[in-house]
């Protein structure tokens, strides 16, 4: 708690995260309209107290649609996200206690995967395996693996030369028994640290992909998407961009304000950036 | 004409003291949220080329005073009041941008440990290259020519070959030097050291502290010296502070405290120093009962460095000298055999390889007349269970996210299947063997001090009920009160268990009060062997004579 009062940064983040996730999780029960439900009297109309924020451009309520945009995005990219650092933790964390010839041979194809840009590698397994959330959220965790494999790896290296990795080797532990109860327990800072930033990143993918029509589908609504259709009334509706685009970036920056916060507080250097 | 006079600010930094320590307080934020005061109230002077001492026992907040020095407060402290003037300004008021000018290139630390304060993933030639290009804007070429300068001026041996290596591939000895040729490497008007020489042996201690005195001569540099050691205190320093629970208890003369104690503490401090010339403790423990056949019987044992599996190995040409050389000892039933030597001669080597963490390039090692060559993994449960190691560090050998419980029933479940309330009264068993409470079983290992660690860690070794206890520099990361409480702990359940026990240590002091054997070892070989009383008494080789002194000039010459 002493964290939250001491930087109002990680206070502003954590109310930001906390109610993007309030909202999208309880705000439709507050709204009397389905989010593909065709409710409003005329296409594009202004607020009004039918619809504060008027309708969209085939006649659905606005304020609905952007309530529930986020749940798709937040889903695949907190899954995605945990998958990747779960996985790729395990991996990392073997990698260094192992070490020898396991350990180059991971380390090299992690160097072939990072060489690959990212919204490169995502859009070329959507178009190849087709648009659906599964494949979209395997392939969100595939991309995010190696770079949370590598900085879980090095934490762990710090750690594999210690005594109490030695002493449980002298008791006849099972590399497996090392790795899971001596090992995790102790880079299990990094990899919450790893979860939160690869989410808020993951976020911006996954809305940059629907974007670009090649992430969530319609008629999900979801803020990447409703940018995509409101850029055509850009000139007419302006706020049919404007607010989605306002939602994804507020969550993203409160993600990245708490991750810093409960960083520092676990005395940890958040500052290096993604790759 | 009447004006007033004011001194020009040149005049003023002159009459000023180098460092000035104003009613400091800092204080921690404890778990239930209050924030108590570890410095209190601490003021003093340090002029240009003194040497200060800072001694007292761990918790005490002579390390937090040092980091106080340098601007720096750890996650959770708060600097709560006072000032630290340096050169007239105050460190703490400076922006990060001065602090960072300030760090390093005129105040310098080396902390107490050297493996976490060197970087794991960097050559340490590159690692001291960096701090010589960072602040004396040196090119590449120019900082590895004064890199390897500084290695050389810290008595490290084989600079080149040093400057190559990563922390893991040198001794903790040498670990330490490359830190203390780090701080040397802007040549900074303060020096903090907190702890330096903990981690290393008489003989390179007394190197190490003269060089420091030599260069704090040559540059005019002011040192800081924390400790728990008054002996080091006494070698190295003019003027010393006795630090009590974050207050300032003593300060003076350095011979003067020595010699007339005012207060308890220090007289306390004073007492608790082993000395070389005290009565031998090999009676205190249990003479070797004649069994017919050693327990522990080591033949021309060997080892070789950097056997490696990798692609870098294909590239060495030149092979590792050996580390261990024709190493031969036996050791029987509760008999202790002490090994001596400086960081680097292979101590802990051998006790490696004993317990089963190295495979011995050649040599045989019998225990209980079978063969045990291979590593651990590949030796029966029965011989893991009837070997245990205890390591230098409790910090590093107890896992930090693992409660003391969990520590301690895990080798009672492997062992002897114990499980639930069994395995639980077991390690409390064991905890009170060691004077602490069942109540420390709910603890994180940061939660007790070094010395309960160290117990922790003890009974943790004793829980496997071993027939050979390896003890690693068991005592040298503890305060001198607290080790001589380890050591009769220890003692006491060696007595009780009949175990027998190879005691590595650099401190002569108590590996006579511990030993009833002795081997001193210089660069892997043996270079004497014998009773205790007869190496101690007697010393037949000049390297032995040459610990000796070291160990006992260290004790009775004050400030040579």
């Amino acid at each position: 708690m002493s964290v939250l009062i001491h930087s109002p940064g990680t206070s502003i983040g954590v109310a930001l995260v906390a109610i993007h996730l309030l909202s999208a999780l309880l705000g439709p029960l507050f709204i009397p309209y389905g989010p593909t439900e065709l409710a409003g009297p005329s296409l594009l109309a202004p607020g009004s107290s039918g619809h504060l924020l008027g309708t969209d451009v085939i006649g659905r309520d606005y304020l609905t649609r952007l309530v529930i945009g986020g749940r798709t995005s937040i889903f695949v990219a907190m899954l995605g996200a945990l998958s990747a650092v779960v996985i790729g933790g395990l991996i990392g964390v073997s990698a260094a206690y192992i070490g020898g010839f396991y350990d180059d041979a991971i380390m090299r194809i992690v160097d072939t995967k990072l060489s690959i840009p990212g919204v490169l590698f995502v859009a070329l397994c959507v178009v190849g395996f087709g648009r659906s959330i599964p494949v979209l959220t395997i392939v969100i965790a595939i991309n995010y693996m190696p770079g949370a494999l590598r900085i879980i790896r090095s934490q762990a290296l710090t750690q594999v030369p210690l005594d109490y990795v030695k002493s449980a080797r002298l008791r006849g532990e099972s590399k497996l028994a090392v790795i899971i109860r001596e090992l995790c327990p102790n880079v299990l800072e990094v990899v919450v640290v790893e979860f939160a930033l690869r989410t808020s990143s993951a976020i911006l993918a996954v809305s940059a992909l629907s974007f670009l029509g090649l992430g969530i589908s319609p008629p999900t609504p979801d803020w990447g998407l409703m940018v995509y259709e409101g850029i055509r009334q850009i000139y007419i509706a302006p706020w049919l961009v404007l607010l989605p685009a306002f939602f994804i970036s507020t969550l993203v920056i409160g993600l990245n304000f708490a991750t810093d916060g409960v960083a520092n507080a676990l005395g940890l250097d958040a500052a290096r950036g993604l790759y | 004409m009447l004006w007033a006079w004011t001194p020009p600010a040149a005049f003023t930094e002159r009459v000023m003291s180098l460092l000035n320590l104003k009613n400091l307080t800092v204080g921690y934020i404890n778990p239930s949220g209050e924030l108590v005061p570890a410095v209190k109230d601490v003021s003093f002077c340090l002029e240009k080329g003194e040497t200060l001492g800072i001694v007292g026992e761990s918790g005490c907040g002579k390390s937090t005073l040092a980091r106080a020095i340098l601007g720096y407060c750890r996650p959770g402290s708060f600097i709560m009041g006072g000032e630290a003037l340096f050169e007239g300004k105050d460190i703490l008021q400076m922006s990060s941008s001065q602090l960072r000018d300030l760090r390093g290139q005129r105040i310098a630390m080396v902390p107490q440990n050297p493996l976490s304060s060197l970087t794991y993933h960097m050559k340490v030639g590159s690692q001291v290259d960096e701090i010589l290009k960072i602040h004396r804007g040196m090119d590449s070429k120019a900082a590895r020519i004064h890199t390897l300068e500084l290695f050389a001026g810290t008595n490290l041996p084989d600079p080149d070959q040093i400057y190559d290596r990563y922390p893991h591939e040198i001794s903790g000895g040498q670990r330490q030097r490359v830190v203390i040729a780090g701080a040397l490497a802007c040549q900074p008007a303060i020096m903090v050291l907190d702890e330096p020489t903990t981690a290393l042996d008489t003989t390179t201690e007394i190197q190490v502290l003269k060089l420091v005195k030599d260069l704090r001569q040559e540059n005019d540099m002011a040192l800081i010296y924390i400790t728990h050691d008054l002996t080091l205190t006494d070698y190295i320093c003019e003027n010393v502070l006795v630090m009590l629970d974050g207050k300032i208890v003593e300060q003076g003369r350095v011979a003067n405290i020595f010699k007339h104690p005012q207060t308890d503490y220090s007289k306390m401090l004073i007492a608790a120093i082993p000395r070389v010339d005290a009565k031998s403790g090999a009676d205190a423990f249990l003479p070797a009962t004649g069994a017919p056949k050693p327990l522990l019987k080591v033949d021309r044992l060997n080892f070789r460095y950097g056997q490696r599996r990798s692609l870098t190995a294909i590239f060495k040409t030149q092979e590792e000298p050996l580390a261990v050389k024709n190493v031969s000892f036996d050791l029987e039933h509760g008999e202790t055999i002490g090994l001596v030597g400086e960081s680097g001669s292979g101590k802990s080597t051998i006790a490696n390889i004993i317990c089963g963490l190295l495979t011995p390039t050649t040599g045989n090692i019998l225990f209980d007349s079978q063969p045990i060559n291979t590593t651990a993994e590949k030796r029966s449960l029965d011989f893991r269970k009837r070997i245990q190691i205890i390591f230098q560090d409790p910090l590093s050998s107890l896992n930090p996210r693992h409660r003391i419980e969990t520590i301690l029933t895990r080798p009672l479940k492997i062992f002897f299947g114990l499980k639930g309330k069994a395995a639980r009264d077991r390690a409390i068993e064991l905890l009170e063997a060691m004077e602490l409470l069942p109540e420390h079983l709910s603890r994180f290992p940061r939660q007790l001090s070094g010395g309960q660690q160290q117990r922790v860690a003890i009974a943790c070794a004793f829980a496997a009920k071993p027939d050979l206890i390896l003890c690693d520099e068991v005592t040298s990361a503890l305060d001198v009160s607290v080790q001589a409480h380890v050591l009769e702990l220890l003692k006491a359940i060696q007595e009780k268990t009949g175990v027998a026990c190879v005691f590595i240590s650099h401190d002569l002091g108590v590996v006579k009060q511990v030993a009833n054997k002795v081997i001193v070892l210089q660069k892997g070989v043996v270079a004497e062997a014998g009773t205790t009383g007869d190496v101690f008494e007697k010393p037949a080789h000049n390297y032995t004579r040459l610990l000796l002194a070291a160990a006992s000039r260290e004790n009775h010459d004050p400030g040579c």
